[in-house]
């Protein structure tokens, strides 16, 4: 009985400590981690969408927020929205630019990505990314993916990296999904108000 | 048990070579396989496990004697948890980036072997002197293999050295050197290398 | 083979005049090694520099096809090969064993599986991997458990995914008059893999392809084969088992789906043929059974056709190879004959 009396207050003294020095721990470095997330997010709409000068945002569902970049005359210069999808690898989200009217796109990042190093996560390469500046998405977007050379018409394609078609058809996938749902989404929302 | 014969700097120099936690005891080879793809992350990741490790040292050699045996266990991995935790919160807020590149591997090492054999081994059993120079001893042997592991598998996967570019324009990256095979490749040759060396020590 | 050599003291007679005739003889040392104990006239030098000879068909014509870099290839992976060989020889501390002629054939092999514009420097990376670490590391000639040039070949994949996978068509290609030299050109299964496109099956045929070194012609390496499979060097149910399952299990997925290739083309692409008559039938990573052999042959032919069909990559005859090679211990195992008198449980 004595020992398990210790056991037991040992145990809780232990834990009771470790909770105090982590939530006072937690105090100091929550507001820093805050700010880098929204560093991060920040960075990613302003490389997607053209120069604005500040952004609202919109919540279209639980998982999607649109935010929309306007000039100081209010002009809507574009929407950026996350698109969550599978690569190669599971779990590769990407932010997109695109043109208010969802007739074209006005820039990719990619936010995090699971892709093969040296391969696949060359999706990150401003090379491969500035491809989709541009590109036409239309109500049934047709963008070719080609293989070892440029398309023919750079509206409409996407040059694959080599060695990872895969993955950059992924991208390509996520973004013809994601930015159908995305215009529905907004469509419903206007059209509800 | 701590052999009598053991002197304070032997305490500290056993966990480069003799005792080595990766190339001698194998001990947290997960972190030291998965997160060697460039030298930045191995040191990153070699630091964090000394600070838990030594942290973790000190605490449960002066509480050693107040823990019932039946929940030794469980208080250790409490503690090095806690640790675990400040250190893992440390980096995503003042080093971002490398917190991203490390990802789940910072947390990981509450279950990494090395911590918590070096409190069942040493600490539980040593006064705080001695478990702070076991700590860094050992923390210091797992952070030079990992960062050297790390620095080759970039030199040969990238052609940098803590993302200076070391090799000429010409030169064809080693892809597999940054993916996990290159980790057991390299470990593999460094492990053999060590027995190698060891055993021609002995002769 | 390595071998322990012991005295065979014990069966000296201590009477015996040291000088005597008889007790020379009987002074020859025991050779003691693992088995299979089977008695041939055949050395180990001797089987090497045949297959060698075998290969010599393949090498010309891969010469004809793709000009001097197949050649250069081909000697830098051979030289290479001896220097590592010799190298790792030399910190064994053992005898110089380049005269057995396997370092030449994993050097060979080698460049084979190699496309013609691959560079040279990492073709020499992939050669000395191959030595050291698929073969030596293991213990040398005979304790390999994988196959070295694969070995070599699929480090070189993992090293340099992408130019590994980039190929040259043929200069005689007729197409290739009018274009400059170095047209980078995807394989007949790559095309078929990513584009949808077939391919000629006579020019598949005679090698006139993109491809490897040595895989584009089926013709130079069947007569190789074939040559291989007379002198018995070869066991012939692996490559028999080994094409068999390719062409029957080929036939089986186009009878169900016509997307998928025809069986012909699936036995005259990629390095199949190269595969299946000089790499499956290494006598080292291969099962010593005749039972093991089919064994091995069916199990790489089903691998190949599944990682064709399903898989990320075009081509699965390396794959294929070296996972049956993981699993030849196991099939030596269980196919073992039975000791004369063990009577069945």
């Amino acid at each position: 009985m004595k020992t398990s009396a210790k056991m037991i207050i040992v145990l809780t003294v232990i834990a009771t400590l470790s909770g105090g020095i982590l939530s006072f721990w937690n105090g100091i470095t929550a507001p820093k981690i805050k700010e880098n997330r929204l560093k991060v997010l920040k960075k990613a709409i302003s490389t997607v969408l053209p120069k604005y000068d500040n952004y609202e945002e919109l919540k279209l569902s639980e998982e999607i927020t649109l935010y929309i970049g306007k000039t100081l005359k209010e002009e809507t210069v574009g929407f950026a929205f996350k698109a969550k999808g599978n690569g190669f690898s599971p779990d590769l989200t990407l932010m997109v630019g695109i043109l208010p009217d969802f007739s074209a796109l006005t820039g990719i990042e990619i936010l995090e990505q699971t892709e093969t190093p040296g391969l696949g996560n060359k999706i990150e390469d401003d090379e491969f990314r500035e491809q989709f500046v541009g590109l036409l998405m239309g109500i049934e977007p047709n963008i070719a993916v080609v293989k070892n050379r440029k398309p023919k018409n750079p509206q409409k394609g996407i040059q694959a990296l080599s060695g990872a078609t895969i993955s950059s058809k992924a991208v390509v996938f996520i973004i013809i999904e994601q930015v159908k749902i995305v215009q529905n989404l907004y469509n419903q929302k206007m059209a509800g108000i | 048990m701590a052999k009598k014969s053991n002197s304070l700097t032997y305490e500290v120099v056993k966990g480069l070579w003799n005792e080595n936690p990766v190339l001698i005891q194998l001990l947290g080879l997960c972190p030291t396989l998965a997160v060697t793809n460039s030298a930045v992350n191995g040191v990153a990741m070699g630091l964090a496990t000394t600070f838990v490790l030594l942290c973790s040292s000190i605490l449960i050699s002066v509480i050693r004697k107040i823990i019932p045996a039946q929940v030794r266990i469980a208080s250790y991995i409490v503690v090095i948890a806690t640790f675990v935790t400040v250190v893992d919160k440390f980096l995503a807020a003042y080093t971002p980036d490398i917190s991203k590149a490390l990802g789940a591997f910072i947390p990981l090492i509450v279950v990494n072997c090395l911590i918590l054999g070096r409190q069942e081994a040493f600490a539980s059993k040593n006064n705080v002197g001695r478990s702070i120079l076991d700590g860094i001893g050992m923390g210091i042997g797992f952070t030079w293999v990992l960062t050297l592991l790390g620095m080759i598998r970039e030199l040969l996967g990238e052609g940098s050295i803590f993302a200076i570019s070391i090799m000429p324009e010409s030169f064809n990256t080693w892809l597999v050197m940054i993916l996990p095979p290159g980790a057991f490749l390299t470990l593999g040759i460094f492990i053999g290398l060590s027995n190698w060396i060891n055993e021609r020590r002995v002769n | 083979m390595e071998e322990k050599v012991i005295k065979n003291d014990v069966k000296v007679k201590p009477k015996k005049n040291p000088k005597d005739k008889l007790f020379k003889l009987d002074r020859q040392p025991l050779i003691i090694s693992s088995s299979p104990h089977l008695n041939t006239t055949d050395s180990v030098p001797k089987i090497m520099w045949t297959v060698i000879i075998a290969l010599l068909p393949a090498v010309v014509l891969s010469i004809y096809y793709f000009g001097l870099p197949a050649l250069w290839m081909m000697s830098t992976c051979v030289i290479s090969a001896g220097l590592a060989e010799c190298l790792m020889n030399k910190l064994k501390g053992e005898e110089f064993t380049i005269p057995d002629g396997s370092a030449v054939i994993t050097g060979l092999l080698l460049a084979m599986t190699l496309p013609p514009s691959f560079t040279l420097t990492s073709a020499i990376i992939g050669t000395v991997f191959a030595i050291v670490i698929g073969k030596h590391i293991f213990g040398g000639l005979g304790f390999n458990i994988f196959n070295p040039a694969l070995l070599g070949r699929a480090f070189l994949q993992a090293c340099f995914p992408v130019a590994i996978t980039t190929w040259t068509f043929p200069k005689t290609d007729v197409y290739l008059s009018k274009i400059v030299d170095g047209v980078t050109a995807a394989t007949p299964l790559g095309l078929f893999k990513f584009e949808g496109e077939t391919s000629d099956l006579f020019n598949m045929f005679w090698g006139n392809i993109g491809g490897s070194l040595g895989e584009t012609s089926a013709i130079s390496i069947i007569i190789g084969g074939g040559f291989l499979l007379i002198k018995k060097y070869a066991d012939w149910r692996i490559p028999v088992s080994y094409l068999g399952t390719v062409f029957l299990f080929g036939a089986i997925m186009w009878w169900i789906n016509p997307k998928y290739p025809d069986p012909t083309f699936h036995l005259l692409s990629g390095g199949l043929m190269l595969g299946a008559f000089f790499m499956a039938t290494d006598m080292v990573t291969s099962p010593i059974t005749p039972k093991g052999a089919w064994i091995f042959g069916i199990g790489a032919g089903i691998l190949l056709v599944v990682i064709r069909l399903f898989g990320g990559l075009p081509e699965g005859v390396m794959y294929s190879i070296l996972l049956m090679n993981a699993v030849t211990p196991l099939i030596n195992r269980y196919t073992r004959p039975k000791f004369f008198g063990e009577g069945s449980k």
